[in-house]
């Protein structure tokens, strides 16, 4: 049996998309937040900078003004009276001077023109620039006449402020996504745990195991789903049964009629010298026939009971294996004992017994005689190996050779084939292996040939 | 010539048997219904009988009840029912052997030899005095075909004493299931219940307390003994 095969190319599961969106919505909705709030931060702080150093500007310029109204004003002197602490820095243009309070030559160039000349039409005007490197605040006042009054105020500290506001936002922003990852996740697997509940039932009934049932009362909303599961299972599990007691009677009936006819042919067969060649013929073949159909009956009642675990005890299957082929007129040395291997394992004897038996007559049909029997040990699994001299089974039937009623169509395959066999023995082979957890399988035999391999796990210690 | 009872409902099937029998040298008769079958078994001893399960009136089981009340006869069912109930019931009722239909008259008639054999060995034809086998009080002369306790005689069937033989005369040794199938039974590979039916069976016969045996043991996994 093998699973559902991978598509080639995986679409991303419903976990991982449903976790995406999540993050992706997360991310958006956090980051255009965070832009929101921090244009809004900004505007409102660089709004309040920027009235305060104008309401600052003015009145230092009243000072200047002031200072300025005498006959001989100290320019210098005057400046330095302004309390203008660490931020503002305080240029004076008279005539064309600049004046300052320390010698700035770079400042004075921070001045663009067309401020200049607004200024000094007589109109206040406040202009964003870059002295240093560093973002300022430059505001101009006309006194009188021809003389102006600057203030370069320093943004740096507010720059910073941005900065570190931005930093904080982005770093919530990243959290605030990642948390909606973690939602997704959470919410996904909460949400998928139904689904879940109904996989797992699903590969217990897959695995033959009819009685698993979805918990009605696990959740209201789901109550649905898992009813209607239930029920479907109900049926199958009915229908299963059906069709087994269907074949189990019917085998059954066709015991009596069969006692009749083994009876009757075998007292036909008795006086077989007697017929002419036309009617020996023709009581052989009902003969054979007879044989035949009552293997198929023993087979399919065999394969309507064998469903059932196994019912271990200990057996010497090297012993077990030695007889079957005596039994089928082939050597008992066939059978190897490979090294470390014990003689007898916890298996079900009849089921093993089977096995052997129905590999070897599969061998001997399709595979032109069994050339090696081999009990080795994989673990604590018991592994039956039969090789074959024969044409060795297509890789496409390896798998279909296992169903029952396949022989017509993987004999003609291998080429060969007698058609006496019942095309059930192959699918009682791999039915009690299932019975004690086992597999079967067939490979090509290194140098030609086929190997049907039996494993049986916990038949050994 | 070794006759045969055949009591089988079934006219088709009654018929051919006793038909495939006759060929292979048996003296067959048939019986219809249970009671036909003890009638005749009780008016003309056959040295065996066939039982179907499934009759009308008195049923299989009751049939080889009655009969084995004063009649060790090898007695083989042949019926198309196989599930284990219906196995041990029948063995535990006093049946030696057990074989679905359809059975081929070669296996039929394997299965018949056997018992013969048994049958025979039970009256062993060796001039050498065998000694009798002795377990505490329990004693076995194969040669008298006896078995008793305390002095007592115990009534056995033929496959029950050939049984009680094979493990008295390995007596502190195990004999496996399988091993006994082929001594007693002349089965290659065989249902080991037959067997387990049959050792208690005896139980009741021969042990004190047969919940808790002192003479025949079972070994788990390994077989059965019979104590020194």
């Amino acid at each position: 049996m093998t699973g559902p095969r991978p598509p080639a190319r995986r679409r991303l599961g419903l976990r991982a998309r449903v976790t995406a969106a999540f993050a992706a919505g997360a991310l958006l909705l956090a980051a255009s937040m965070a832009l929101v709030s921090y244009e809004l931060t900004r505007r409102s702080l660089m709004d309040e900078r920027e009235r305060t150093a104008v309401r600052a500007a003015y009145f230092d310029a009243a000072v200047v003004r002031n200072g300025l109204d005498t006959d001989d004003p100290d320019v210098v002197e005057v400046l330095r009276s302004l309390d203008t602490g660490g931020s503002r820095r305080a240029l004076l243009n008279i005539d064309g001077d600049w004046h300052a309070r320390t010698a700035d030559v770079g400042l004075t160039a921070a001045v663009p023109e067309e401020l200049q000349r607004l200024v000094g039409a007589g109109e206040p005007a406040v202009q964003r620039v870059r002295v240093d490197g560093q973002a300022a605040l430059l505001v101009g006042v006309p006194l009188s006449g021809s003389a102006t009054y600057y203030e370069v105020n320093s943004l740096g500290e507010l720059e910073r402020t941005f900065q570190a506001l931005a930093l904080t936002l982005t770093a919530v922003a990243i959290v605030v996504a990642g948390s909606g990852a973690a939602l997704g996740w959470y919410a996904t697997r909460h949400g998928l745990r139904p689904l879940t509940a109904v996989a797992d039932a699903a590969e217990k009934i897959a695995a033959g195991e009819l009685t698993a049932r979805l918990d009605p009362a696990t959740d209201p909303d789901l109550t649905r789903l898992s009813t209607s599961f239930n029920h479907m299972v109900d049926q199958l599990a009915r229908r299963i049964e059906r069709d087994r007691r269907f074949a189990a009677d019917v085998s059954h009936e066709l015991r009596s009629p069969l006692q009749t006819l083994a009876a009757a042919v075998s007292v036909l067969q008795r006086r077989r010298e007697h017929y002419d060649d036309r009617t020996a013929t023709a009581a052989g073949l009902v003969a054979d026939e007879i044989d035949r159909f009552q293997r198929l009956v023993n087979d399919l009642i065999d394969l309507a009971r064998s469903d059932q675990p196994a019912h271990r005890a200990t057996v010497d299957v090297a012993e077990l294996a030695r007889r079957a082929c005596v039994e089928r007129d082939l050597p008992a040395s066939l059978v190897r004992l490979t090294a470390g291997t014990p003689r007898r394992w916890r298996v079900e004897q009849r089921r093993v017994a089977q096995v052997l038996v129905n590999l070897l007559d599969n061998a001997i049909r399709y595979g032109a005689g069994p050339v090696a029997v081999r009990l080795s040990r994989d673990g604590d699994a018991g592994v039956i190996e039969v090789d074959d001299d024969g044409p060795g089974v297509p890789v496409e039937n390896r798998e279909v050779i296992f169903d029952r009623f396949v022989r017509g169509r993987a004999a003609h395959a291998r080429g060969t084939g007698t058609g006496d066999g019942t095309g059930l023995g192959l699918a009682l082979v791999a039915q009690h292996a299932a019975a004690h957890g086992g597999r079967t399988g067939v490979v090509d035999r290194p140098g030609g040939g086929a190997r049907f391999h039996v494993t049986l796990p916990g038949s050994l210690p | 010539m070794t006759s045969v009872l055949v009591i089988e409902d079934d006219d088709r099937i009654r018929l051919a048997l006793l038909l495939a029998l006759e060929d292979e040298g048996y003296d067959a008769h048939g019986a219809a219904t249970a009671e036909e079958g003890l009638r005749a078994q009780r008016r003309n001893p056959a040295d065996y009988v066939l039982v179907d399960l499934m009759l009308p009136g008195l049923d299989g089981f009751e049939c080889i009840r009655q009969i084995r009340r004063d009649d060790d006869v090898p007695i083989v069912v042949v019926s198309a029912r196989d599930d284990t109930h219906d196995i041990v019931a029948a063995l535990e009722a006093g049946a030696d052997d057990y074989v679905v239909k359809p059975v081929a008259i070669k296996e039929l008639t394997a299965r018949l030899r056997a018992l013969r054999r048994r049958a025979r060995a039970a009256v062993p034809a060796v001039t050498e005095p065998v000694p009798v086998l002795a377990f505490g009080d329990l004693e076995v002369s194969p040669e008298a075909g006896e078995v008793r306790r305390a002095g007592n005689r115990v009534s056995v069937t033929r496959t029950e004493f050939r049984l009680l033989c094979e493990l008295a005369e390995h007596a502190g040794r195990v004999l496996s299931r399988q091993q006994l199938l082929q001594r007693v039974w002349g089965y290659d590979t065989g249902d080991e219940r037959l067997v387990d039916v049959h050792v208690g069976r005896l139980r009741q016969k021969i042990e004190p307390d047969p919940a808790n045996p002192e003479y025949l043991v079972t070994l788990r996994g390994l077989g059965y003994k019979l104590q020194r």
